[in-house]
């Protein structure tokens, strides 16, 4: 797994590419933490590039957007295909964490 | 048949997952969302095996994947502790849970799921072509 976390005043995006599972997540877990230590107000977890997702990885997507929702942030998930988009879906997470917020433009995809 | 024996790592997963893949596109008719299911379910009977199944303590995990026209019907064998994952209660998706989800993904992308405890554990998982009839 690559990711790389670029900000651009209130907002962050994190692209997160290749496989996110039970080995690779905790390798982002600490990015994680800073983004919500630093409450964040905006973040984008950008998945186009995401090969391969499993219930580790969801996890972690969803304990971002529990704790930044906890201090009013935002966390969307922008480029789901392929496999990762049929765990959202059968999750229901497509509908929570794929609803388009505001954003400025030029921000993720 | 296509039989495989990984050690019961983590670091061996996307070895294992790749080959699940693979045997997918060998499917008569196999679409990419049998094969995305099956490679999701798969995936977390992996993880099942190493993480809540003693992990390397469980020794080699044996992957056995048969073909048929209809269907792909995977087989994980392991010698550590027993997980029948049928037993992990259905998680309360309005809650938005970060855990627990493994099971379910893989009760939901397949069709027939059998678990055998002893020597060895045998997690037995069926997924059937869905028919053509809307095609």
């Amino acid at each position: 797994m690559k990711f790389t976390r670029v900000d651009r005043g209130d907002h962050t995006v994190l692209v997160v590419e290749g496989v996110l599972d039970a080995l690779t997540a905790p390798e982002i877990r600490p990015t994680i933490e800073a983004l919500v230590q630093e409450q964040r107000p905006c973040v984008v977890v950008d998945v186009a590039g995401l090969r391969l997702i499993d219930s580790s990885g969801v996890g972690v997507i969803v304990s971002l957007f529990k704790r930044c929702k906890a201090f009013g942030g935002v966390v969307r998930v922008e480029g789901l295909a392929n496999q990762p988009l049929a765990i959202f879906r059968l999750l229901r997470l497509e509908r929570v964490l794929c609803a388009k917020a505001k954003a400025p433009e030029g921000l993720g995809r | 048949m296509i039989r495989a024996s990984i050690p019961g790592r983590l670091e061996y997963r996307d070895l294992a997952i790749r080959l699940v893949a693979s045997a997918c596109k060998l499917v008569p008719r196999g679409t990419e969302d049998f094969a995305n299911e099956v490679v999701s379910a798969f995936s977390e009977a992996l993880n099942n095996v190493i993480l809540h199944g003693s992990g390397e303590a469980a020794g080699e995990i044996e992957i056995e994947i048969e073909l048929r026209e209809d269907r792909l019907m995977i087989r994980l064998m392991d010698h550590g502790q027993a997980f029948d994952p049928r037993t992990v209660p259905r998680p309360d998706l309005d809650s938005l849970p970060e855990t627990g989800l493994g099971a379910f993904i893989i009760q939901s992308f397949m069709d027939e799921v059998a678990y055998t405890g002893g020597t060895p554990n045998t997690l037995s998982m069926t997924k059937r072509l869905k028919r053509a009839t809307n095609r």
